[in-house]
């Protein structure tokens, strides 16, 4: 059984919520201010934390960036704000998806079930892109000797990608293929997360060679 | 050709410029006065020049009478030698005399005397006696003293002006001789042009100096309304910032104070309305925003309770349904009052992608179809082969579609809708034509209005927010393209949306006609 963090302010949505998420079939904790998020997440050890960006004494951005720094645990974004800005920041802090209020219970069920889903099967164990190794058994990541920490949604990125080396992947195919998606997304949701693989794994972000852009079309993985 | 749109941009330049229309007033009239001036000048100075000459020579005249007297002193009549001999002396002595170098003397005797054969009539060398005509000479002998006369005679090829003097003598013997002395004015004549020349001269300098002082005197006077009106003219282009310097305390620094005072009150009117706009909008979006966190939690409950609402005693259960239905409802008016809001604050950042409008169209056909099919309305699409590739955010594309397609099968009376695409060289479009209700003049200029609904009176089976078609307006011209209607009561009606293929292309036309069906 899945163990869900729920980091939200309003007592009503979030007791709503955890019956929501207990009807699915979840274990649920809880944190009812940002002072108590982090904690709450090294107590508990969930398997994926919903997260509300706007939250008293802390915010959702800082926890995100704070637990990131040595967790690569599915956070989805739980956000009022439909504002571009706000929900692009939450992603660049390591937030791996988002869903906006109001939203139903099937849907977000459906997200986080994406984010717990385990990776398909591969021929090959060990996939290579340039430099990179990729265990796809362990899920380890080396560059030379040199461990690389991926989140498992960036894991899962570069598989994608690399598992095809060369192809071209647009962004709707990688909602799709990465996140799941079965209808339109924001495709900056893609845009962000390959600039923050390409900051872990490129030697210069300015001048990839391992995830390319391909102008007007989306990203492949780079000539090797 | 060439020569009248010079003009005409002279004209233009002259009419535009008030420091070039007073240079040009102030010279005009100057240069008139000068004219008359001169004139006057050079007139006065003639007659001037000519009377003196005139008097100068009549006194001269007066000496030589003299002269003449004192030569034929003593002479008999009877010794015509000596006559002759002291006739001879007349010419030399009378060129010697006074100040006047340029006389010619003619010492003519009176024809109508018939005793005087062998006497002569000696003249100066160059003496042009038809000067001095028949007329001239009867007046000569017939009056008493000095007799004057203007003539023009030759000198140096050019005519000059000259004072011929008469007058007559009687000679021992009975002799009436008459006398001619010619004065010519070459003198005076160049002296005057010198004049004249000098003052054509002078007259010109003096417009030249009064052009420039006139060009200065006014650029200085027009500088404070020249600023005036580009201070305006960039006030008026939203520089609200623009003032004018205020120097002194003259007219030109009231006209500066009063327009700084103006652009005050403008700017700060101005920037009162944007606070308020910007309010208002931050209003709804800020309400929006609140709303949707107890909206999340009722919708939660209400889809909870729907999900369970199983062997719930009937009026429970019926109020459960009604309960979840009019979330929905309201989640969707909510959204679309957000959406709205946004493009209000102008705070959109599309996503723009090459993609193929077949697709899309295809993607809102198969969506829409199961609501087409429980109104029982035909969805024929007319699209073409091929790929129809342009540049658009397709989600906001096929929520237009949706808003289209969703009121044509609600007011098509269940006869068929057409969908059509089609593309030309720039521009992609898409029409969707019902066969029902159709609208009057007047609602369709009221269709893309917020909260405007077709017919009050109609039963709401969607649950359409009133929001849908002025979004998708605001969605088409996002994209720089077009959102058009024409409907006909109880024909039906066309909506049209066309989008430039790319967004640098501005002249584009519809590849799609906007008419509804007649059948």
């Amino acid at each position: 059984m899945f163990k869900i963090l729920i980091v939200e302010d309003d007592d009503a949505l979030r007791e709503q919520l955890e019956i929501g998420l207990m009807a699915s079939g979840f274990e649920v904790c809880y944190a009812a201010t940002g002072l108590e998020a982090v904690p709450a997440f090294e107590k508990h050890k969930p398997d994926l934390i919903l997260l509300d960006l706007m939250l008293p004494g802390k915010n959702g951005i800082e926890i995100c960036t704070e637990i990131r720094r040595n967790s690569g645990v599915p956070i989805i974004m739980l956000t009022a704000r439909t504002d571009d800005t706000d929900m692009i920041r939450g992603l660049e802090a390591g937030a791996d998806d988002y869903v906006t209020k109001p939203y139903k219970i099937e849907v977000l069920v459906s997200r986080i079930k994406a984010r717990l889903r385990p990776l398909k099967e591969v021929l090959h164990p060990i996939i290579k892109i340039g430099p990179i190794e990729m265990d796809t058994l362990s899920h380890e990541v080396r560059k030379g000797d040199k461990k690389i920490a991926l989140t498992p949604l960036e894991f899962k990125l570069l598989l994608t990608l690399a598992s095809h080396p060369n192809e071209v992947f647009s962004r709707e195919m990688l909602l799709e293929q990465v996140w799941e998606y079965t209808y339109k997304a924001d495709t900056r949701l893609v845009n962000v997360h390959v600039q923050r693989l390409r900051s872990k794994i490129e030697e210069d972000q300015e001048d990839p060679k391992l995830v390319l852009t391909v102008r007007g079309w989306g990203y492949k993985a780079g000539p090797e | 050709m060439v020569f009248s749109r010079i003009t005409k941009a002279a004209l233009d330049r002259f009419r535009s410029s008030l420091t070039l229309r007073a240079l040009v007033y102030t010279v005009a009239l100057s240069g008139t006065a000068l004219i008359v001036l001169g004139g006057v000048l050079s007139v006065s100075i003639g007659n001037g020049l000519f009377s003196r000459k005139t008097e100068q020579a009549v006194i001269e005249s007066n000496r030589a009478k003299f002269t003449v007297s004192r030569i034929f002193e003593g002479v008999s009549a009877q010794g015509s030698w000596r006559l002759e001999r002291a006739l001879d002396e007349v010419v030399p002595e009378l060129e010697s005399i006074g100040v006047s170098q340029t006389r010619q003397v003619a010492f003519l005797h009176s024809e109508s005397q018939t005793n005087t054969k062998n006497l002569s009539s000696p003249t100066s060398a160059g003496m042009d006696l038809t000067l001095i005509t028949t007329d001239f000479r009867k007046q000569v002998t017939n009056e008493v003293g000095l007799q004057t006369r203007t003539i023009q005679i030759q000198r140096a090829g050019e005519s000059t002006p000259a004072i011929l003097i008469g007058q007559k003598f009687i000679l021992p013997g009975g002799h009436q001789y008459e006398l001619y002395l010619v004065y010519d004015m070459y003198n005076e004549q160049q002296t005057l042009l010198f004049v004249q020349r000098t003052l054509v001269l002078g007259g010109f300098v003096t417009l030249m100096i009064i052009g420039f002082f006139s060009f200065v005197v006014t650029s200085w006077l027009v500088r404070p309304v020249q600023e005036a009106a580009d201070a305006s003219e960039l006030l008026a282009n939203g520089d609200l910032d623009r003032r004018l310097a205020v120097r002194g305390t003259d007219v030109a620094a009231v006209l500066a104070t009063s327009f700084n005072h103006m652009a005050d009150s403008l700017q700060e009117k101005i920037r009162a309305m944007g606070e308020l706009s910007k309010m208002q909008q931050r209003f709804v979006s800020d309400v929006s925003h609140e709303l949707r966190t107890p909206l999340t939690t009722m919708k939660l409950a209400a889809d909870y309770l729907n999900e369970h609402k199983e062997g719930l005693p009937e009026f429970t259960e019926r109020s459960i349904v009604n309960l979840h239905g009019q979330m929905d409802r309201f989640d969707l008016l909510l959204a679309d009052l957000l959406e709205i809001s946004r493009y209000d604050a102008e705070g959109i950042e599309p996503v723009f992608e090459v993609h193929d409008m077949n697709g899309i169209v295809g993607h809102c056909l198969a969506a829409i179809q199961p609501f087409a099919d429980s109104k029982g309305v035909y969805l024929e699409a007319d699209i073409p082969s091929g790929a129809v590739q342009v540049e658009v955010d397709s989600k906001r594309i096929e929520r237009i579609l949706n808003n289209l397609l969703t009121n044509a099968i609600e007011h098509s009376d269940s006869k068929p809708v057409l969908i059509r695409v089609a593309q030309n060289e720039k521009a992609v479009a898409v029409s969707v034509t019902d066969r029902g209700i159709g609208m009057n003049k007047e609602e369709i200029t009221q269709v893309f209005d917020r909260f405007w609904r077709a017919d009050p009176s109609r039963k709401r089976t969607t649950g359409g927010t009133g929001l849908g078609l002025a979004i998708s307006y605001e969605d088409a011209q996002l994209h720089l393209g077009q959102l058009e209607v024409t409907a006909e009561p109880g024909v039906g009606a066309c909506f049209r949306l066309t989008i430039p293929k790319r967004h640098d292309i501005t002249d584009f036309e519809s590849p799609l006609p906007l008419e509804v069906i007649n059948s």
